[in-house]
């Protein structure tokens, strides 16, 4: 059964997609795999910024969540439960990664960690162009990393996943008060941290 | 708590609103104060970065996990299916005949799937006990069949389609799966209850 | 053991659950035969993790495929999960394939017993799209 099986409508909306998932049925399980394997994987990348260890998240995550998925209440809530428990499988390993204390990316270590940063350079554009881009990005990644986690993930959340400030409260167990005032601080760090670059 | 936690510039201003207003031309004030015109740059400078991040990241081929990882996630859902129960629908000496919840259930969402305007959600089946036949039978006549007409109880929740004529839809679903239960299982339909929770847009 | 001689020849539990298997997959209207680790243990309890590491073991019971076959007193008794084809009516499906089994059990000289069977699909019949 790899195939989106039967009586998978295509254009189906996601709630129902999920209350069938819930009551057992693999495609529609796939379908959600499939939406969200993805962006989970671009948010625990830019967490862990490890391609195994993010893939043994995203997969982690969404076997937690066929097992867990009839205790949810709100098959709209889907979404922001997935990235709930992307996010604090992510924190919680790099707690574990601190109690071992070597993997701490230290501001002075940034241009050591090219491969972190590696990206596709958009197409079509003028070469100059694209290296200052691509250079721009690597600044931020780099500023990025050295936040603190749950700092990072409340950026990540809100401006790379567009997720809303109630519901990162949740995730990081915080009033969307905080959020905010979380974001800011993160948004100014960064920004000033770009600024100091080079 | 949290709004005293938003940095400030030395000119009072917030780094929240500063960024709330990056797209609006300066006010009076930022167009003649120093720290809010370095801010207003460096915020700007971010905006643009964190824009041109998110748009390589989604298209970054090396930013996808493996399909093994699809694969494997999917090979423990498939382990760990849940049928839910079996309902028997015959029982007779030379063995019985029982079918899961769930192959009742999706054969249940294939026939709604034909009726436009509607999305099944979740399914319940209930058998009324009463008329299931015992499953120890006295084996004194050999050969004995006993087709238990299990009488279903189909309790299906839907969303419909903005702007369908709820009524007449929900009876030509009912019909739909009134028909197909005899059809490709066997047995008749018994009662099948459907319950519009929801809307979805088209 | 409790696999029997019959004319001299051993016929073993592994061979019925093949048969089984072979005839069900054979019968109009099945698309496949669906064995899942949740279902077997349910259906042969605590037993079944230890008979999971010795597939041939004392009680008789052999698993192919996920097929249960267990032969005592001469008689061969099976449990076969199937998936059937939306287009044929599922009660009469499971009711050929057991009528077959039976009979293919019966040319072992071996005496057919319960063949039990769960139908735990129903889908239309039609080759993956993508794997």
């Amino acid at each position: 059964m790899g195939d989106h099986g039967p009586g998978f409508e295509p254009d189906l909306d996601e709630a129902s997609i999920v209350a069938r998932a819930q009551d057992g049925d693999l495609a529609a399980f796939e379908h959600l795999v499939l939406t969200y394997q993805y962006r989970l994987f671009r948010l625990a990348y830019r967490m862990l910024n490890d391609h195994g260890e993010a893939e043994d998240m995203v997969q982690e995550t969404l076997t937690t969540s066929w097992r867990g998925l009839p205790m949810l209440a709100d098959v709209d809530a889907f979404g922001g439960w997935i990235y709930r428990l992307a996010t604090n499988k992510c924190l919680d390993l790099l707690r574990k990664r601190s109690a071992h204390a070597v993997n701490c990316i230290q501001p002075e270590d940034m241009d050591t960690i090219p491969e972190a940063c590696a990206r596709a350079v958009p197409r079509g554009s003028d070469p100059a162009h694209e290296a200052e881009w691509s250079a721009e990005q690597d600044r931020l990644t780099a500023v990025l990393n050295t936040l603190p986690p749950a700092q990072r993930a409340c950026w990540l959340l809100r401006e790379m996943h567009g997720r809303s400030y109630a519901e990162i409260g949740v995730t990081l167990k915080i009033s969307p008060t905080t959020v905010r005032g979380t974001l800011a601080r993160a948004r100014h760090q960064i920004a000033e941290g770009m600024s100091e670059w080079r | 708590m949290a709004l005293e936690d938003i940095p400030r510039l030395g000119c009072g201003r917030s780094i929240d609103r500063i960024w709330a207003t990056i797209d609006r031309p300066p006010t009076a004030h930022e167009e003649h104060c120093e720290q809010c015109q370095t801010a207003r740059t460096r915020l700007q400078r971010l905006g643009e970065a964190t824009r041109l991040l998110r748009q390589s990241d989604l298209h970054d081929p090396a930013l996808k996990p493996r399909p093994g990882i699809k694969n494997a996630i999917m090979d423990v859902a498939r382990a760990e299916v849940r049928r839910g129960s079996s309902i028997l629908l015959r029982s007779a000496d030379n063995g019985t005949t029982e079918i899961s919840e769930q192959a009742l259930s999706s054969l249940i969402r294939i026939a709604a799937a034909a009726i436009p305007g509607v999305h099944s959600r979740r399914c319940r089946i209930e058998i009324r006990s009463a008329s299931l036949p015992g499953e120890d039978r006295p084996s004194g006549t050999t050969g004995t069949t006993t087709t238990a007409r299990p009488r279903l109880i189909v309790n299906l929740w839907v969303a419909a389609a903005q702007g369908i004529i709820i009524p007449r839809t929900m009876e030509a679903l009912r019909q739909k799966i009134s028909n197909a239960l005899p059809a490709c299982v066997g047995i008749s339909a018994g009662t099948v209850n459907i319950t519009v929770e929801d809307l979805y847009d088209v | 053991m409790s696999d029997q001689s019959f004319k001299g020849s051993l016929i073993t539990s592994r061979l019925i659950a093949s048969l089984a298997t072979r005839t069900t997959l054979e019968t109009p209207g099945v698309l496949r035969l669906e064995p899942t680790i949740q279902g077997f243990l349910a259906r042969l309890g605590p037993a079944a993790l230890q008979n999971l590491r010795k597939p041939g073991s004392q009680d008789g019971t052999y698993r192919q495929n996920g097929v249960p076959a267990t032969i005592s007193d001469g008689t061969a008794r099976v449990h076969l999960d199937i998936a059937t084809d939306i287009a044929y009516t599922a009660l009469d499906v499971a009711e050929t394939v057991r009528r077959r089994v039976r009979e293919n059990i019966s040319h072992t000289g071996l005496t057919p017993g319960t063949i039990d069977v769960t139908i735990v699909a129903i889908e239309p019949h039609r080759r993956a799209t993508m794997l």
